[in-house]
């Protein structure tokens, strides 16, 4: 790797207007969310948290918080206002009521554009790759406030352009390499397996450089192989200090990642903690187990 | 690998490294021109029709490039093409045309400005309340708009002379210097006839026009609206590669991805939107110089459709396409005039009466040739979606951003690279071929990175002038150790 870069870097980082780049010496070692030093503890709060589709209560006055570097799973039965919950989050749902506060700043109502230049940024269920695109050019879409994606700079400021674009190419390159895509780079994103999607997916949603990812069952159709592999890698970014939020069907899974976790059911939190605490909570194994509640 | 053949250098080399489908349509234009020349040598086809047809396939171009800005990169359904197009043409004609009920008289580069002005401000008054929905609420607006655009032009006599039109549009250079009186200060050139042919085989009488006024009036007309063609395919390339076009190719894959990403998706829909109602706009513009009179008929939204085949037909997204597309559609517009004359009026074989069927169809459809052309069109499109879907010149080869490129050579990713590399003849037509979707395995590696374009292919489609430039400046700027083999990688 190139060491004759950091000076060059820390120079453009002055100027690029909002995309932070990270030190080139970094190996296949992301850079941490350090900057943010100055991050509230609780980077996430959900207070009352209210939504309804017609005569039905999705999420009814549900409330947590997040720690900030923690993993925390999200866990519940179908129907429980898991997805609903984190659509409120995202911006992707106005809730009917209720605050999201992300980094002490409310951002409940913003629209999902907002939510994510906050730091706040998800994957989806289905992996969404852009088919027609590389894995690269995927990749490439992702880091946030791009100089050139303003028309008239992209025709006038060429070089100012280039520059930037050329150090969210080596971003690109790391963040493959990191997990391990890099050999796809020129593929077409549509002729990628499932697999490959979901880590082109993450990989993705890191280069927006986000404090906080919000991962939609990340594991949902994932052979067990390449479970492992997804695990490592959040693992490894969250020993980086970023945190994670992740919305899981499989409790086992959550059970044995999360020093967190949040169970829901019909709309409301039932319990949470740790998964100690949990797995021996009796609402819960009621609740999946079908009792009444 | 070697250097991508250039047409002059290597012809034969240049062909065979384009893709069929490309073949094919170099084919299809190259017979069409040995037409059009034989036409205009016989004198079947006066000069300066000619160029005036010529002018006209210009202007669809342009408005397939304005379609394609908001359907072929964003996914915008805009079906008012028409409208704009109609802004364009009336809002220069108001301002310069001598019947005109309002000012009249200006130059026409004031009408040029207005009639972009009025497009801009339309698009983002009928943007402002749909583009923040789905698509199709932009699509069912934007049928209405045309319309409501046409039937103002046709009702609001005032204003726009109704449906007499506005007659008297000066041509588009009128009050410059030299070339506002081009045409008349040029000499009129006399092509003597004579005949040529095999001594009693066969001859035929050639030449024997004159090149007059109205030659060089459409030959101005043609450079016009080449210089417009030519800027607005530049300005496109280059902003389809940057990254603002790569959020738009986001947008239209997936408008909520690009949400989740950080990009506000409203805001490079609207600009889309007013870029391609401008370029249509400025489609309008030419329209009316070159026309010299608009009517609310040239608002048909007939003509909205057409503008839809040839994007469709060229291959959505990409501006090579459009071109393609425009071209067809004035060769279908008017190709069935003339044929219609060739063909023998009467069926040439004798039929037994049983087959008097075959007869009086063919009578019919040769009888009202023009008129079928809404049907060859039907059935091209047709074909087209049974056949090829993506279009004929799909974009896949120009959307490639030409740095990154240059950059798969970075140290460290050779298996990439060196697949691109060798990779060289592969036929990337087959890159959106259903088939090869299975072929990729979980572990696929350089087998599967041999699907990419090659780098040699790419620069080869953009005509590499200007987007060589950064290529060339990111390999000079990376590590110096690594110089020499990134260059090998392109060059050898």
């Amino acid at each position: 790797m190139s060491d004759a870069e950091p000076s060059d870097a820390t120079d453009s980082e002055t100027d690029s207007g909002g995309v932070t780049v990270p030190d080139a010496d970094a190996d296949v070692e992301l850079d941490a969310v350090s900057e943010s030093a100055d991050m509230v503890d609780v980077p996430l709060k959900v207070r009352d948290l209210r939504k309804t589709f017609g005569g039905i209560t999705a999420v009814d006055n549900a409330g947590f918080e997040i720690k900030k570097g923690s993993m925390t799973g999200l866990i519940g039965p179908n129907g429980a206002g898991k997805s609903t919950t984190f659509n409120c989050i995202t911006g992707t749902y106005t809730p009917d009521s209720g605050v999201v506060e992300f980094n002490g700043e409310d951002i409940t109502g913003l629209e999902p554009y907002e939510v994510a230049e906050r730091g706040l940024v998800r994957t989806f269920q289905i992996a969404r790759e852009l088919s027609e695109m590389t894995v690269l050019e995927n990749m490439m879409v992702a880091p946030m406030h791009q100089r050139g994606e303003a028309l008239w700079r992209s025709v006038f400021a060429r070089n100012d352009v280039n520059k930037q674009e050329e150090e969210i190419l080596e971003r690109a390159w790391e963040t493959l390499e990191f997990f391990d895509i890099e050999h796809l780079a020129n593929e077409y994103a549509g002729n990628l397996s499932g697999g490959q999607r979901k880590l082109l997916e993450m990989a993705r949603a890191l280069l927006t450089d986000p404090d906080m990812l919000l991962l939609d069952e990340p594991f949902a159709g994932v052979n067990p192989t390449l479970e492992e592999r997804l695990l490592e890698h959040i693992h490894e970014l969250r020993n980086q200090g970023y945190t994670f939020l992740i919305v899981e069907h499989d409790m086992d899974l959550i059970m044995e990642n999360c020093e967190k976790v949040i169970v829901m059911h019909q709309g409301r939190i039932l319990t949470e903690g740790t998964p100690e605490d949990v797995r021996n909570n009796e609402d819960v194994i009621e609740a999946y187990l079908g009792g009444e509640v | 690998m070697s250097e991508p053949a250039t047409f002059l250098g290597d012809p034969r080399g240049y062909v065979a490294e384009m893709t069929r489908a490309e073949q094919g349509v170099a084919g299809f234009v190259v017979t069409l021109m040995a037409l059009l020349f034989y036409g205009l040598v016989t004198g079947g086809l006066g000069p300066a029709y000619f160029l005036y047809l010529v002018g006209l396939v210009g202007m669809y171009i342009l408005l397939s490039f304005g379609l394609n800005v908001q359907w072929g990169y964003t996914g915008l359904i805009n079906f008012s093409v028409a409208a704009f197009f109609g802004l364009g043409a009336y809002g220069t004609a108001l301002l310069t045309a001598d019947s005109s009920p309002l000012a009249g008289g200006f130059n026409p580069l004031v009408g040029l400005v207005l009639g972009l002005v009025l497009a801009a401000v339309l698009a983002v008054i009928i943007g402002i309340p749909t583009l923040r929905l789905r698509t199709d609420y932009l699509a069912i607006a934007s049928l209405g708009l045309a319309e409501v655009v046409r039937l103002l032009m046709l009702n609001e006599r005032w204003l726009t002379n109704g449906s007499a039109g506005l007659r008297g549009i000066p041509g588009f250079f009128e009050g410059w210097p030299f070339l506002a009186t081009f045409p008349q200060t040029m000499p009129g050139l006399r092509f003597e006839q004579f005949e040529v042919g095999i001594p009693g085989i066969w001859t035929t009488r050639v030449l024997g026009f004159t090149l007059g006024q109205s030659f060089w009036q459409a030959l101005l007309n043609v450079f016009v609206v080449a210089v417009f063609v030519g800027v607005v395919y530049l300005l496109l390339r280059h902003v389809h590669q940057s990254p603002w076009g790569r959020v738009l190719r986001t947008i239209r894959s997936d408008d909520d991805l690009a949400e989740a990403l950080g990009k506000n998706t409203y805001a490079f829909k609207m600009q889309s939107f007013v870029l391609g109602s401008v370029i249509m706009a400025l489609a309008g513009v030419f329209y009316a110089h070159l026309n010299l009179f608009v009517s609310p008929g040239d608002l048909e939204p007939i003509n909205t459709f057409y503008v839809w085949i040839a994007v469709i037909l060229g291959g959505s997204g990409s501006n090579r396409g459009a071109m393609f597309g425009g071209f067809v559609i004035i060769a279908i517009q008017e190709g069935t005039r003339f044929l219609g004359g060739a063909l023998p009026d009467t069926f040439p074989v004798d039929l037994p009466s049983l087959l008097s069927i075959i007869e009086s169809t063919y009578a019919t459809v040769v009888g009202n040739f023009a008129s079928t052309r809404l049907l060859a069109v039907g059935i091209i499109i047709i074909l087209v979606m049974r056949w090829r879907p993506e279009g004929v010149l799909p974009p896949q080869r120009e959307l490639i951003w030409p740095s990154a490129l240059a950059d798969a050579d970075v140290p460290g990713r050779e298996a990439a690279r060196e697949a691109k590399v060798t990779d060289n003849n592969n036929e990337t037509g087959s890159v959106h071929d259903p088939d090869e979707l299975d072929d990729v395995t979980e572990d696929a590696s350089d087998e599967s990175s041999e699907d990419a374009p090659s780098s040699g292919d790419d620069v080869q489609a953009n005509g590499g002038s200007t987007d060589r430039g950064p290529a060339g400046d990111n390999d000079a700027g990376g590590p110096g150790d690594d110089a020499p083999s990134k260059g090998g990688g392109r060059d050898e």
